[in-house]
């Protein structure tokens, strides 16, 4: 099913700085700042003739607030639309980008809101916060048994290393190349010029992985304007002076909770290949290496990135240590993944995670980021978004039509 | 401060500005501690035998009838063919087929033990089962090896959460 003629078309992006802290405000007042600049970015005086919201964010604790979804959209002058509000964990963002996908592709409205935000920050403790985000493993059977995010992803790239032979090296290079990313991203929360063996030496969290190996605690909000294409012509006088780029598809797989339970498919992310095979039937995508020009992946740990260029089908199985560590995913390399600096560079509050993924994308196709990180007449490209130890994973598509 | 005036305890921080800043009105935030805690009657619900078992030194698995599985985790209902399982007892060896040594821990919550780091996270293949069960691998850090043969042991203390009635230990040579 080739659905891209009619997709939902990006109407205007906005985005708020990420940090570790936005001391100079709360949830609510990043997005307002995000809608701000997306309704800058469309060049749009309000937001009047949008039919429905869509909140995503994670978690009610970070906050104190549950409900987000009603204050927020409160917060941004929604009422009285309709609204939704999505929670799929670390793939909420890219769970509410595909659900707004269904809203319009149904006729359910002809444009939609997508606002997501967390503030992961220093809003709490990062204790506190690891004790959340633990809450999202299994009680009972992983985490009173000490377990931890960290160590349930370094199990898995363990098994990955014996079974393929993959490197630290070869993840420390992904972990390096989104730092440096991230130095040409005005947004990004913490872009560093480190080293290969500077990521070797910095201190063990959960072996293999080291502190630079993992991604950010990240307060931030992003919003995408959706809508038919008629809309878009009718509402934003921006729409005509760029180019079209259309949500040509999107696909969503599932795995067990826990990661033992997969025995013995543990070194990669089933459900990201289930979701990628969706999305590709969907966007008409064959060879997936060859038809997508730029990449948002879900760098949450450093080898995180090399299981999933193998599970979207970028190489083979076995392949992703060697090839991302000859750069084949660098600015300059085949297909420049992360160009935004990824989870480690740019930063990942939850709820806005997956959209700020599509943003990058979209600017991308637009050809309106910084010169130094733009991918040359980038036609198509993709964000790979999960949940958990890759539980739920969400793969969206995007296309610029000439 | 003049009479009748209360201080705030509250952490006021004025926010610096340059240029052109439409949030101009609104630059002083204040900040307030709180704290939230919850208590739980949390179930264990059908995995409960598990739990009780562990008590008596005994490692329960369950098993699917109609395909043969066997669940360590256990889980009730098979979810390949929707059948209700039976339990089972494993011996307790198993196999080690990943592992991670853990440096950093948050911890669990407050009102359980935390581990001392760094510690072992073991996920075992246990002999007869179709699962990896996840625990602390307590060893010396230089003798772990991937495909190392494990035990189950079982500590007789008190414990906070009947899963740490029990965690893997090297099995020695006999
Ligand atoms: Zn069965």
């Amino acid at each position: 099913m080739n659905q891209s003629k009619h997709a939902p078309v990006v109407v205007g992006v906005g985005t708020t700085k990420f940090a570790s802290e936005r001391p100079d405000g709360n949830i609510r007042d990043l997005m307002a700042e995000a809608v701000l600049d997306c309704m800058a970015d469309a060049d749009l005086e309000n937001l009047k003739a949008v039919q429905h919201g869509l909140t995503s964010y994670e978690s009610d604790h970070f906050n104190r607030q549950m409900t987000l979804g009603a204050v927020l959209h409160d917060q941004i002058g929604l009422t009285p639309l309709p609204n939704v509000r999505i929670e799929g964990g670390g793939a909420t963002g890219a769970l509410a980008l595909r659900t707004a996908w269904a809203h319009i592709q149904s006729g359910l409205c002809d444009s939609i809101l997508v606002y997501g935000c967390e503030t992961n920050g220093k809003g709490i403790s990062s204790k506190t916060a690891n004790q959340l985000f633990a809450l999202s493993a299994d009680f009972d059977w992983e985490m009173m048994v000490g377990g931890t995010y960290t160590a349930f992803y370094a199990a898995m790239i363990r098994a990955h290393m014996k079974q393929y032979g993959t490197t630290e090296e070869q993840f420390a290079h992904v972990a390096a190349r989104n730092r440096s990313n991230a130095l040409l991203n005005p947004i990004a929360q913490r872009g560093m010029d480190v080293s290969i063996d500077d990521v070797m030496k910095s201190i063990p969290i959960a072996e293999p992985y080291k502190l630079l190996d993992c991604s950010l605690l990240s307060d931030g909000a992003a919003v995408v304007l959706l809508s038919t294409e008629d809309w878009a012509r009718q509402h934003s006088p921006k729409f005509k002076d760029r180019p079209a780029v259309h949500f040509t598809g999107t696909g969503c797989g599932t795995d067990t909770m826990r990661l033992g339970d997969r025995y013995p498919d543990i070194t990669n992310f089933r459900g990201k290949q289930a979701a990628a095979q969706q999305a590709y039937q969907m966007a008409g995508i064959k060879d997936p290496l060859q038809e997508i020009d730029v990449a948002e992946l879900y760098d949450s740990y450093s080898g995180v990135e090399i299981q999933a260029v193998e599970d979207l089908g970028f190489v083979n199985h076995g392949e992703g240590g060697p090839r991302i560590a000859e750069g084949m995913f660098d600015l300059d390399g085949q297909l420049p993944a992360n160009t935004s600096g990824g989870l480690m560079g740019r930063g990942a509050p939850v709820g806005a995670t997956g959209i700020v993924q599509a943003i990058e994308i979209v600017e991308q196709l637009w050809g309106q980021v910084d010169e130094r990180r733009q991918v040359a007449n980038a036609k198509r490209g993709l964000t790979d978004t999960h949940a958990g130890v890759g539980t739920m994973c969400v793969v969206n598509i995007f296309e610029r039509q000439d | 401060m003049s009479e009748g005036q209360v201080k705030s305890k509250f952490d006021v921080q004025t926010i610096e500005t340059t240029g052109h800043d439409p949030w101009a009105d609104f630059r002083e935030v204040e900040k307030l501690s709180l704290e939230f805690t919850q208590q739980y009657r949390h179930s264990l619900g059908k995995y409960s035998k598990f739990f009780i078992e562990l008590e008596n030194k005994k490692f329960l698995a369950t098993q699917c009838g109609k395909c043969e599985k066997v669940f360590a985790p256990p889980r009730p209902l098979c979810p390949d063919c929707l059948d209700i399982t039976i339990w089972k007892e494993l011996a307790g060896t198993g196999t080690l087929e990943t592992y991670s040594v853990i440096h950093f821990s948050p911890g669990t919550n407050d009102d359980v033990r935390q581990l001392e780091t760094p510690y072992v996270l073991a996920y075992v293949l246990l002999d007869g089962a179709s699962t990896l069960f996840p625990h602390v691998l307590k060893t010396d850090l230089d003798s772990i090896e991937m495909g190392m043969k494990v035990k189950i042991e079982y500590t007789d203390e008190p414990v906070d959460h009947p899963i740490h009635l029990m965690h893997f230990v090297p099995l020695e040579d006999e």
